[in-house]
């Protein structure tokens, strides 16, 4: 098979110039069969189901990533929630689970293992209380683990009890890790409509249908798409602009779907998903801001922000709906304010308000991601923040999520650094009033009329 | 009695005393219980009696159905030895005399024939795409580190792709 010198150049220009990368390999791992009564055995099993499997994975990633020259940056784990698994040990302090797992992660050489899971959109199970009170020490006292709880959806409402729970645990989060800048809470993320074949962390884990052992793969391409767009110039009307994407989005869910296909085989288990999400680093170029910026919007965060990323994100999907019969997780475009170099700039020039980035998530694919507040922002506005992205999701019939970052003993203004693909966050203000009367209530919001589809 | 998992509660349990404990094949022996046998001296054998190893992972009844019908881009027909491994070949540098040479040399060495090639000098700098084809059997893996020796940081860059990454993103 033959081509052209264009279509050659186009592939390697968007690898070597344009940080086209598959972000990564997530090999997703059930453990339903770990339950033990004996909390010790329990976590006995987790660790030799999870090194078993997953042993080989940093390794088929890196062979691929050589043999095609395509780069691989993680290579990941995610496994069944944990509270279905815990439940049989009836254990009360679910830690060792999560050192179980962060022991088996780090013999597997992956940096991040999501799992430390919970479902309760609609009610707790004693284990799903257990694990919520857990998730401080869970994190804190592991390196690599994630944590992700599913407190909404369209069919079952909004579980405000765990809204309010989960918004006390994401502080206590923060304030665990003060040492570390508050960054356990930066893996530590909440859903509405949680998608239960995400590769991404922190919200990575495969949920109750899915297989024995599924290898998801999540693409990324920012600067793919910022690159083409800026080809396309200033005077391209916006169908000229959606094309552009959508086309470029098709060529890098190929390569998803190519690595997908090769990373089951060469570890002989199925495929399930490719993930098509315009991820961001803090890398130059590596910016969604950036493509809106292209698109037509004087900064981030400007009027006419929300439509830009509604068309983005609806493009990337189209894009990648044609590209892979397999398109799945979260696809979309993601929206991190401090793993975006040009969301930084645009939150520090004042253009992108906390109110401005909340109408921005009911159309992009995920929510509030990354967002730094003060350590001192009282529990219930931070659950107001909350219940507020969980009524996007419920009402849009999306998928919606938050992971906010209260920095311990830091003031609205005050930046912290963690370096690496956490990037910088600004801490950003939530404004002075908050929602005490309707922390208070507690109970749950209803499933909306659009849940009722049977 | 199939058995998952050998914990080393269950070696306690079922060695109980005892020098030997069996289990499946397919039995995963944690590492706590392998290390409890060690420092016992106990033996875990599967049911034939052969010691237990490590057994290759069940991945599941779907991994089982996905590896017979794992939905494949048209590949090139024919038994998989017999095909060739197509490659593309891109060098970027300033120029001078004799990288042509150089690739093409380190081509031949590699067995691998040339299907294409275009080259284009931009104000001194060169632009030259190869296609090679490799005769069935050959490593891509060591072609790629073959050709990737070339040149040098400031004399020109050798990238080698496999064709499978052009035909997934540009053709349908």
């Amino acid at each position: 098979m033959s081509f052209s010198d264009q279509e050659i150049l186009e592939t390697v220009r968007m690898i070597e110039l344009e940080t086209l990368d598959i972000r990564t390999i997530t090999l997703g791992i059930s453990l339903w069969d770990c339950a033990d009564s004996d909390i010790d055995a329990s976590c006995e099993k987790i660790y030799a189901k999870i090194v078993h499997h997953g042993k080989d994975v940093v390794a088929v990633g890196n062979s691929i990533s050589s043999d095609y020259g395509i780069p691989i940056v993680n290579k990941r784990i995610a496994t069944t929630p944990i509270s279905f698994v815990a439940a049989a040990s009836g254990a009360k302090d679910l830690t060792p689970f999560a050192k179980a797992m962060d022991a088996a992660a780090e013999r597997c050489g992956v940096d991040f293992i999501g799992g430390f899971t919970s479902y309760v959109h609609k009610g707790y199970t004693n284990t799903d209380r257990a694990l919520f009170d857990s998730i401080p020490s869970a994190l804190a006292s592991t390196k690599r683990v994630c944590s992700s709880v599913s407190l909404a959806s369209t069919r079952a409402g909004i579980n405000m009890d765990a809204v309010n729970h989960f918004a006390q645990v994401v502080l206590d989060t923060a304030h665990a890790t003060a040492d570390q800048g508050g960054l356990g809470a930066a893996k530590l993320v909440c859903f509405c409509n949680a998608v239960e074949d995400n590769p991404f962390v922190a919200g990575a884990h495969i949920g109750v249908g899915e297989a024995e052992t599924v290898v998801n793969v999540g693409v990324s391409g920012p600067g793919v798409v910022r690159s083409a767009l800026a080809r396309l110039g200033p005077e391209a009307d916006l169908l000229a602009v959606a094309e552009t994407v959508k086309r470029t989005a098709f060529k890098i869910t190929r390569m998803g779907e190519l690595v997908g296909r090769e990373a089951a085989r060469r570890l002989g288990t199925s495929f399930g998903i490719v993930d098509v999400s315009l991820a961001p680093t803090p890398a130059i170029g590596d910016s969604v801001a950036d493509i809106l910026e292209l698109i037509g919007v004087d900064r981030t965060g400007a009027p006419g922000t929300t439509a830009a990323l509604a068309l983005l994100t609806d493009a990337v999907k189209k894009g990648g709906a044609m590209a892979s019969s397999s398109v799945g997780g979260l696809s979309g475009a993601f929206i991190p304010v401090s793993e975006d170099a040009g969301m930084i700039r645009a939150v520090q020039t004042g253009a992108l308000s906390l109110a401005k980035l909340e109408a921005m998530t009911s159309v992009c694919s995920v929510g509030l991601d990354m967002v730094a507040v003060p350590g001192d922002t009282p529990v219930d506005v931070i659950a107001g923040i909350i219940a507020d992205e969980m009524a996007i999701g419920m009402i849009n019939n999306k998928t919606t999520a938050v992971r906010l970052l209260p920095i311990p003993g830091r003031k609205v203004g005050e930046t912290v650094d963690w370096g690496g693909l956490l990037g910088t966050a600004i801490v950003q203000d939530p404004g002075r009033f908050g929602a005490r009367i309707l922390h208070g209530r507690g109970g749950r919001v209803p499933a909306p009329l659009q849940g009722y589809k049977n | 009695m199939a058995r998952r998992f050998l914990t080393s509660e269950d070696l306690r349990r079922l060695a109980a005393g005892g020098k030997e404990v069996i289990v499946d094949e397919e039995t995963i022996v944690t590492a706590a219980a392998q290390e409890l046998a060690r420092a016992h001296g106990i033996l875990i054998v599967t049911g034939r009696g052969s010691a237990w190893k490590e057994p290759t992972p069940d991945r599941g009844p779907d991994a089982e159905r996905a590896q017979r019908t794992l939905p494949h881009l048209p590949e090139p027909q024919g038994d998989p030895d017999e095909v060739v491994t197509g490659v593309v070949v891109t060098a970027v540098g300033r120029n001078r005399p004799g990288i042509l040479a150089e690739i093409t040399t380190a081509i031949a060495a590699t067995q691998g024939s040339v299907h294409d090639i275009s080259q284009k000098m931009v104000e001194g700098y060169f632009h030259m795409v190869v296609t090679v084809e490799l005769p069935p059997g050959t490593m891509f893996g060591a072609v790629k580190r073959h050709m990737e020796c070339l040149g040098g940081p400031e004399d020109y860059v050798v990238r080698v792709m496999h064709e499978r990454v052009f035909r997934f993103m540009h053709r349908i």
